[in-house]
């Protein structure tokens, strides 16, 4: 750090230039009064440290300089700057500073609102496709293996930029279109096909550690262990057939063969085949590589989606769930023979066979909206079926040019075809269209080069579902929007509230947002060190996501303040995860609603899923997770660390192993690292009492956890629960992080410089609600940059 | 469990789907396809890409020249060493920081086959046109399929990628723009139905119909992004002309698939999706490229087992621990061992590739003596993320242009673009200068 210790020794000789620059014929506003007295002595047009030179930004009119403001408020708040050891201000100058630079900058904007430029062409992202198909057609499709997959920026996979359109990705959305029309319209000629299930959600590779020697969860039936749930589309009425693949080991034989097993597969709870297999000495050789081969079943079932299931039954010599000496075994992860306890690898999903014409499938009732009764109908009959769809699908009233273009598709195959077949050629023409792909964007004609105006109702309709249903907006919302209505803030108040009551809300902002937000969706890519975590197998993995899930969940569905995200008392948990917790008296594999007693447990910063994700896979990182709290939490992101780090010594000279603290202080003792750690380490110390897969310890390498540390205003801090007080002290800086991340996957563009007055206002009109989720939400679609947008330069 | 169907009946294929997803089934198919009519031979290329560099001493082979000793890495590549190049002294020093910090890993991958300093962003990702990109220009008039990608890796980019680098960087190799990275499909399944049309049915009737109703789609959406054009005017223009491009791209590869409907296509069984373990995955994608290649359907495919920074564990070799963390062994002997097992196991299933490429006949001779081939990373020592000595070999006899059975070694600092420029040239696409190459190597079919 050559720039910082030169910058240092500019110090002093600047120190005198500074008052000078501070000297003016009006009395010096607070800003220039407090840069020059802490900052320009780096921060100058000379030194330029961070390529910022506040001497030459308007310290008078602040908000022609707002870009250059902007930085320093950030600073301010956080306590960023000046660094440690020079001369800094008190807690009261920073906070009034900010306070009165933010005021300047916010009353500058509301007189010439800057709402920033979303991009004219925003694609769907795969899980968007995959939710508007749902909602259109009533298809479900799996989207990781429809579409290739999206790149993320600004941490969300929604960003327009960064979304890119390429032959590959056409390619898919062609196939993707002919496979969804022809489920849609149900083809009795569909050839079968197999879709498989992982035991483990979410994981296409089933090499796994998902013990299956208890009931895996609320979907499976009583009395059962481990299997699939898997909700299954069946495209249309007839004969499916069920597969149960066993799990095998390394040498690809079956588990557990050596005791019998019975197996059941259901469809929506009603059970349509039943096996046992196993116990007894096999005539054939082969048995112990296809002895699965068996477990094949055939069942009628109706079109639409179905919850299926195929597990086994616990046999009557095991305890039932309950309270029992070590029934968890704890190095599951060891088990790899063919004594091993058996599991079910995959559910495999076939049909349809026998397929029956179709009547009356959830898909037909939502896309034939009438049926003719004659040929001389047919044509009005189609018009009328592909404008309901192409106004739902392209989001908007459908054009006489998108009917004629769909009717061009029926027409032709319905030369050579049924009506039916006609509808499907048409249906397929409207998911390749760019108007169902992408959400257009354009400027109004004749609108002036930079202008502002105020985005088209129908345009506010796809934002907000996007938003917050990550769909296409349903019938009501696209009503009210064609009538000119929606920006009434009356309606759009209602509508607002009415989307988010819809468990849709929930689930799309869940995975999509906050998953992303907090990157606990990598959990799933968890790797923790086998030899130093032999316990960690994918229930306890499964349980991490679930407990995330069911806490957001509540916190959504209850309205809760978003500090309650830090401080909640309550969470969701069980057997195993408890366990892992340090909580007994827990017994069996459902999650229930349990009140924490330990502190250090409360909120996000004492769940396992994010302590995890933010630890190596040996060791624990308090400096990933200093760096995620302060960009999660403290809404004081870190630049990117210099070139040529070097990596932690984990033994000192005399080779005796070191603590994670003794690591990184010395670390911390090269000066190129200092001024960065000094920031990040206090804050991921005091979690030190977490290990990596987020379980209490009191000591590391033989060493007791040292959890102090001094955060950078000054705040004493030891261990999680004052960590978690010392947070809440800067609560607001809490809710302006929600606040950005929740605008920036809203828009799904970067925040800019201009957005930091939207960003306060809707934390100021939030807080009067106890910065209610219902009130973030709301304040992000009333403020400017979702509303307006910036005609094109 | 790719089948004549004559052979089998349906019942029995479709029961296979559900039964076999977990095997390689290409063996059966083999014998199935008639071999093209000797013409001149076509020239193919392909890419292969190990992640998170190597332990170089087990990859370096002893003595330069024809006399050159396998190494303990190389060692499973002895069956095909007459058609093997092992080339040293490589570097990519674009990788290199230059000023820009952490990410070694990205720019190891993102510069891997344009040898360009890429851009240090988040969102906005430059780099330049790929190498295998520029081949695959050159070739698409005669494929359906300019290009393929593959990868072994999830599909999905979560998880680690550099601070500050988008994860199109370290996963993927193909630069089809400067702006629009190419990105590697994992699943079999789905390169399946890129290669054979997605009409659930191998009648030639069917597939006909198919490729009509697909390009009546494409006409009647360029038509619309016409008209979008003109409605939005300039703004954005760099989607709207990927939109095009890529219009353009897909348009083209029906017409070729039309062209071609008469051309013997093996009757093939879906692919069920991913396998469920590692080593079934690999060898099916090793499969699909070879079908690929044999029923020419692309001639340029790059192959990732992985990208940059994966944390794969390997516990069927016995690693159960993550990849990338094992890479960073601070010297550490056991963790060395176990990178090096890694290595040695990529080799192992690549060599099994090598075996079919070389038992499938392709023209005169077979698809092996066609191809090229350049297998290596981006990362040579791992650790350290040094960009060189890159690990490099070159396998296949690339149509009469490559002599085999040499290690050929350069002065430390050769720009690997060197030795892709060359390549350019080998197959036949006239390139003077690509990325940081300062020349072209005479060595490569000399002795």
């Amino acid at each position: 750090m050559t720039r910082l210790s030169r910058c240092l020794s500019w110090c002093a000789c600047f120190a005198f230039c500074a008052v000078a620059l501070g000297f003016q014929a009006n009395p010096p506003t607070p800003a220039r009064e407090l840069v020059s007295t802490y900052c320009v002595s780096c921060h100058n047009q000379r030194v330029k440290t961070a390529g910022l030179a506040l001497d030459a930004a308007d310290a008078d009119h602040v908000a022609n300089s707002a870009e250059t403001w902007e930085k320093v408020i950030v600073k301010l708040r956080s306590r960023a700057m000046p660094p440690a050891g020079v001369r800094r201000p008190d807690n009261a100058t920073y906070d009034r500073v900010a306070s009165w630079l933010e005021s300047e900058i916010d009353r500058a904007a509301a007189a010439h609102v800057n709402p920033g430029r979303t991009a004219s062409l925003h694609r769907l992202n795969r899980a968007e496709y995959a939710n508007s198909i749902r909602d259109l057609l009533a298809v479900e499709v799996d989207p990781q293996a429809m579409l290739p997959p999206d790149e993320q920026a600004f941490g969300f996979e929604n960003n327009a930029e960064a979304l890119s359109i390429q032959p590959a990705l056409l390619d898919r959305y062609v196939t993707a279109a002919a496979a969804v029309a022809r489920r849609a319209v149900g083809d009795p000629n569909l050839p079968p096909a197999f879709v498989r299930y992982g035991a483990l959600k979410g994981s296409a590779n089933d090499q796994n550690y998902l013990r299956q020697t208890e009931r895996l969860g609320e979907d499976f039936p009583l009395g059962s262990k481990g299997g699939v749930a898997a909700r299954h589309y069946f495209p249309i009425d007839g004969e499916y057939a069920f597969k149960i693949r066993l799990q095998r080991t390394w040498d690809i034989q079956i588990k557990g063969l050596n005791v019998p097993t019975q197996f059941e597969i259901r469809v929506d709870g009603k059970r349509v085949a039943q096996f046992t297999l196993g116990g007894e000495k096999s005539p054939l050789k082969t048995f112990i590589y296809d002895a699965d081969d068996v477990l094949e079943a055939r069942a009628p079932v109706k079109a639409g989606s179905h919850e299926v299931v195929a597990t086994m039954l616990k046999s009557d010599d095991v305890l039932p769930e309950g309270p029992g000496p070590d029934r968890l075994s704890l190095y599951s992860r060891n088990a790899d023979n063919a004594n091993s306890p058996i599991a079910i690898a995959a559910l495999l999903v076939g049909g349809p066979y026998r397929a029956q014409a179709p009547l009356d499938s959830p898909s037909r009732k939502l896309l034939f909206v009438c049926h003719p009764p004659n040929a001389a109908e047919e044509l009005a009959c189609a018009t009328k079926i592909l404008s309901t769809l192409a106004r739902r699908a392209y989001r908007r009233s459908a054009t006489d040019d998108d009917v004629q273009t769909l009717l061009a598709f029926y027409q032709r195959a319905r030369a050579t075809g049924t009506f039916d077949e006609g509808i499907r050629a048409a249906v397929e023409r409207v998911l390749v269209s760019p108007d169902f792909l992408f959400r257009i964007q354009a400027d109004p004609p004749g609108a002036t080069p930079g202008s502002v105006y105020r985005i088209s109702d129908v345009e506010l309709a796809s934002r907000l579902s996007f938003f917050l249903w990550s769909s296409v907006p349903d019938d009501a919302l696209l009503d009210v929007a064609i009538r000119g209505k929606l920006h009434e803030p009356a309606v759009l108040e209602q509508q607002v509230a009415r989307l988010l009551a819809d468990p849709r809300a929930r689930s799309s902002l869940i995975q999509n947002f906050f998953e992303d937000w907090f990157e606990t969706r990598n959990v799933w890519l968890l790797n923790p060190d086998s030899t130093r975590f032999p316990w960690f197998d994918d229930n306890l993995r499964s349980a991490f996501v679930t407990e995330m899930e069911l806490f957001l969940d509540a916190q959504l569905k209850e309205d809760r303040g978003v500090i309650d995200l830090l401080t909640s008392n309550e969470t969701f948990l069980n057997e195993q995860l408890a366990r892992h917790y340090g909580i007994s008296g827990l017994y069996g594999s459902h999650f229930r609603r349990v009140k924490l007693a330990d502190e250090n447990r409360f909120g996000l910063l004492g769940k396992a899923g994010v302590l995890a994700v933010t630890s190596y896979t040996t060791r624990t990182s308090p400096t990933i997770r200093g760096k995620w709290l302060l960009e999660n939490i403290l809404a004081a992101p870190m630049p990117a660390p210099p070139a040529n780090v070097p990596s932690l010594e984990s033994s000192n000279k005399e080779n005796k192993p070191l603590s994670v603290r003794e690591m990184l202080e010395m670390h911390r003792a090269s000066p190129a690292c200092a001024g960065c750690h000094a920031r990040m380490d206090p804050l991921g110390l005091s979690l030190e009492n977490f290990d990596a897969i987020g379980q209490w310890r009191a000591t590391d390498a033989g060493h007791p956890i040292d959890a102090s540390g001094v955060l950078l205003d000054g705040t004493k801090v030891d261990g999680p629960s004052q960590l978690r007080q010392a947070l809440l002290a800067q609560k607001t800086q809490f809710a302006k992080a929600v606040t950005e991340k929740l605008l920036t996957y809203a828009l799904g563009r970067g925040l800019e410089y201009y957005d930091a007055p939207a960003v306060r206002a809707i934390d100021r009109s939030a807080e009067a609600n106890d910065y209610r989720w219902s009130s973030i939400v709301l304040g992000v679609v009333k403020s400017a940059p979702f509303q307006m947008r910036t005609a094109r330069p | 469990m790719f089948v004549t169907k004559k052979a089998i009946s349906r019942r029995t294929v479709l029961r296979g789907m559900g039964a076999t997803v977990a095997l390689p089934l290409l063996d059966a198919m083999i014998p199935a396809l008639a071999p093209a009519a000797a013409t001149t031979p076509v020239r193919r290329f392909g890419v292969v890409y190990h992640p998170n560099g190597v332990i170089y001493d087990q990859w370096l082979p002893k003595a330069a020249g024809a006399n050159f000793e396998l190494s303990p890495t190389l060692k499973g590549l002895e069956p095909f060493k007459n058609q093997l190049i092992v080339i040293t002294g490589l570097f990519s020093d674009q990788a290199e920081a230059n000023g820009d910090g952490g990410g070694d890993h990205s720019r190891a991958c993102g510069s891997y086959l344009t040898g360009v300093h890429v851009k240090k962003s988040d969102s906005n990702v430059e780099n330049a046109v790929s190498m295998d990109q520029i081949a695959a220009k050159a070739f698409e008039r005669e494929t359906q399929l300019s290009s393929l990608q593959i990868t072994a890796d999830e599909n999905s980019l979560l998880g680690s990628c550099d601070l500050g680098y988008s994860c199109a960087y370290s996963s993927t190799l193909s630069w089809l723009t400067p702006t629009l990275p190419l990105m590697a499909e994992n699943n079999p399944r789905v390169l399946f139905e890129r290669m054979f049309g997605s009409s659930d049915s191998t009648d030639p009737r069917v597939r006909a119909s198919r490729l009509q109703q697909d390009r009546s789609l494409l006409d009647s959406v360029s038509e619309r992004v016409n008209q979008l054009q003109r409605q939005l005017g300039s703004a954005d223009n760099r989607k709207m002309s990927d939109y095009l491009a890529s219009l353009r791209d897909v348009e083209r590869r029906i017409q070729k698939a039309e062209e071609q409907s008469s051309k013997e296509l093996p009757e093939v069984a879906q692919p069920a999706g991913i396998p469920a373990d590692f080593d079934s995955h690999v060898r099916l994608l090793y499969d699909l490229q070879l079908l690929a290649y044999q029923a020419d359907l692309t001639r340029v495919i790059t192959f990732m087992y992985g990208r940059e920074q994966t944390a794969r564990p390997y516990p069927q070799i016995g690693i159960p621990e993550p990849h990338h963390p094992l890479t960073h062994h601070q010297q550490n002997p056991e963790k060395m061992d176990k990178c090096a097992k890694i290595q040695r196991y990529h080799i192992a299933l690549f060599a099994q590739y090598l075996e079919k490429l070389r038992n499938t006949p392709d023209g005169d001779g077979s698809l092996l003596d066609h191809l090229i081939i350049q297998f290596g990373s981006g990362i040579s020592n791992s650790d350290r993320h040094t960009h060189g000595p890159l690990p490099t070999f070159l396998v296949g006899g690339g149509a009469g242009t490559l002599k085999g059975g040499r290690h050929l070694v350069y002065p430390e600092h050769t720009p690997l673009t060197n030795l892709q420029l060359t390549l350019l040239n080998k197959l036949g696409v006239p390139s003077e200068k690509l990325g940081d190459s300062t020349g072209q190597f005479r060595e490569l079919s000399e002795v």
